[in-house]
């Protein structure tokens, strides 16, 4: 083997690493693809706006995988780092008119800062406390829009925004917001591999796995978990952002520590360490939460003595009891199943 | 077994590695006490002593994991102590550990490919767009990590998760992960610990492969002193914190001091 000329290591190494190998692999994301390209004519008015939460959602609860997931720091402040992407986007939209494709970015970058900040105040604690950390920047947040003066970021008024504008096209349809979001969740997807599996990712792992043989390997665990906590809070901020022009309202409810909790309960869900992991369980958790949502008022009116509260009380256990049940059954989520399925497939006898 | 896989005789090349009066306490243990010892270019030096002599608290001194009270530590004429342990690593100071501390959640390659790490230069926002030269980049440091797979034979384990490999291969990768950073000082401790016969020769034969492929001067702490007389050039010996004595392997199978402390212990 050590024989070969070095462009046979290359072509070899390189097969290796690609993340799709087989044409069936090629063509089903392929048809995947193209079918979520195809939704709008497929599906009804309301099931589109479902899918365009859900698009944005998944950039947000992607970068949750990537400071929770792969670089093992509790992060309960997503929604909080999303809210400042949304505020940063609409505030450089309506007072300094700046278009949407330089508003999305900035957005994600102000998320960026103030998740860095306390990524870098986080990093030498863990575990719970590391938990109540970041849902004090949750409080901060909540704090800051509402005691700041209200010409700034519109106080307990919100803010009001135009819709997103490219060229001639503008965005105020729920058909071209998702074609937006479709591409931007691929974009911000793609650019979640590349960086998983490059030397970023794995000194991701690395301080989680074991920091200790981490730093010792030669990289600084104190700087890798803050990038842990300013690439996921990217994350956060872009989707935050592009949320921003799709409601075209900006309040502080939206991004509340709720919200962060859901997020961690996708990540639970689809699976921890796995970016479609990521991408599943926002898919499930979010079309639970609309059968939920749909059901508890039809069930309210079929049923009138329960009432109401009740009805919608219930609802809200039934969701965090299923979650539950994940963190019990199955706490290394559904790509963990997957993957062990997929393992056993292949040791079949017979099939190399 | 003998060794004369080098040109310069062992033991006389200048420090690549030393401490000067050296003492680390934790509360009221000294864990080393006045310590001060030298790691030649291109020796093995085996460090020995009985359970809680201080040995690893000495590797852990050298990597900057703890930060000694008195004295100074060296790596090839710069002073390092107080230094943080990453950079410590990427000056070259490598280190395997006593039992496993090895990233459980990766594969084989991608433990070993974080050894490279401080290697490479691809950037977030690289690896995000995925551009070419990162991608480039990445095999260019497959293929050294390609040699040290085959060095270590662990060919068939390459893309297995390491948290479901058995104690014996966990080890083989953190050395593996350890010759990935390219050091120029290797630090080992027990890596014999908890094998089998056919483990520890097989380990012993890739330390002096490793030797005799790359000239890396090694710090060996170990018990079993069958392993040490066979690769040892100098032998290094604690108690209590203290080193109570330094020589060949020969002169310290004979010194009193040392049948009293350790040999005549266990032996
Ligand atoms: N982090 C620490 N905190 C407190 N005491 C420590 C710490 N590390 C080491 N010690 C103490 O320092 C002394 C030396 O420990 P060290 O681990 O260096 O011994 P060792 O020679 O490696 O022993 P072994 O053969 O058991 O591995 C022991 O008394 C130990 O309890
Ligand atoms: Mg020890």
């Amino acid at each position: 083997m050590a024989m070969l000329p070095s462009g046979v290591f290359a072509v070899r190494y390189a097969q290796d690493r690609a993340l799709l190998r087989t044409r069936p692999q090629w063509v089903s994301l392929a048809l995947f693809m193209l079918l979520l390209a195809l939704l709008p004519h497929l599906v009804t008015p309301r099931l589109l706006a479902i899918a365009n939460l859900m698009l944005v959602t998944a950039i947000v609860v992607v970068g949750l995988q990537i400071t929770l997931g792969y670089a093992g720091q509790v992060n309960l402040g997503q929604s909080a780092f999303m809210g400042v992407g949304a505020y940063a986007a609409g505030v450089l939209s309506t007072k300094w008119s700046l278009p949407f494709l330089v508003t999305i970015p900035l957005g994600g970058v102000a998320a960026a800062l103030f998740g860095f900040v306390f990524g870098l105040s986080a990093v030498r604690i863990k575990g719970f406390y590391l938990a109540l950390t970041t849902i004090a920047a949750q409080f901060i947040f909540h704090f800051a829009v509402l005691n700041l003066p209200v010409s700034w970021l519109g106080g307990s008024n919100g803010i009001s925004m135009h819709p997103a504008r490219l060229g001639g096209i503008e965005f105020s349809t729920d058909v071209s917001i998702y074609y937006l979001f479709l591409v931007s969740c691929t974009l911000m997807v793609a650019g979640a591999f590349g960086m998983m599996r490059s030397r970023t990712g794995r000194a991701f792992i690395a301080v989680r796995d074991d920091d200790v043989a981490a730093g010792m390997t030669g990289i600084p665990v104190v700087r890798t978990k803050a990038m842990a906590f300013l690439v996921g809070a990217f994350y956060a901020g872009i989707g935050g952002g592009l949320y921003a022009y799709y409601i075209r309202f900006i309040s502080v409810d939206q991004f509340n520590l709720f919200n962060s909790v859901w997020y961690l309960g996708m990540i639970i869900v689809g699976g921890t360490g796995s970016i479609v992991g990521a991408l599943l369980g926002t898919f499930l958790i979010r079309a639970f939460q609309e059968v939920v949502t749909s059901i508890g008022p039809l069930l309210a009116e079929l049923v009138p003595w329960l009432g109401g509260d009740i009805v919608f009380a219930s609802m809200n256990i039934l969701l965090g009891g299923l979650i539950a049940f994940f963190v019990i059954v199955e706490p290394d989520g559904l790509m963990h199943r997957w993957n062990i399925l997929k393992a056993s497939y292949r040791l079949w006898p017979f099939r190399y | 077994m003998t060794l004369a896989a080098t040109t310069t005789a062992p033991g006389t090349a200048p420090p690549v590695l030393g401490a000067e009066h050296m003492t680390l306490r934790f509360g009221g243990v000294t864990a080393l006490h006045d310590v001060s010892l030298d790691v030649r270019a291109d020796e093995t030096l085996a460090v020995i002593g009985p359970n809680g002599a201080g040995k690893t608290s000495l590797l852990n001194v050298f990597s900057g994991f703890y930060h000694p009270q008195q004295g100074r530590c060296f790596f090839t004429g710069t002073e390092i102590t107080g230094k943080p342990t990453h950079e410590i690593a990427q000056m070259g100071v490598a280190r395997t550990f006593q039992g496993t501390h090895i990233f459980a959640g990766m594969t084989v390659l991608d433990n070993i490919l974080v050894g490279r790490h401080f290697h490479m230069r691809t950037t977030i926002p690289q690896s995000f767009l995925y551009f070419p030269w990162a991608h480039r980049e990445e095999l260019r440091h497959r293929e050294v990590v390609e040699d040290i797979i085959d060095l270590l034979e662990i060919e068939s384990i390459r893309s297995a998760l390491v948290g479901a490999l058995g104690y014996g291969l966990r080890k083989r990768v953190d050395l593996a992960r350890a010759l990935a950073m390219e050091p120029r000082v290797l630090l080992m401790d027990e890596p014999m610990a908890g094998m089998n016969t056919e483990e520890k020769e097989d380990l012993a034969r890739f330390i002096l492969d490793i030797r005799e492929a790359r000239h890396i001067p090694v710090v060996l702490v170990e018990h079993d002193m069958s392993v040490v007389m066979d690769l040892a050039d100098r032998v290094a010996v604690f108690d209590f914190g203290r080193k109570i004595a330094e020589g060949t392997p020969q002169q310290i199978q004979r010194n009193p001091a040392v049948i009293n402390a350790y040999l005549g212990a266990s032996a």
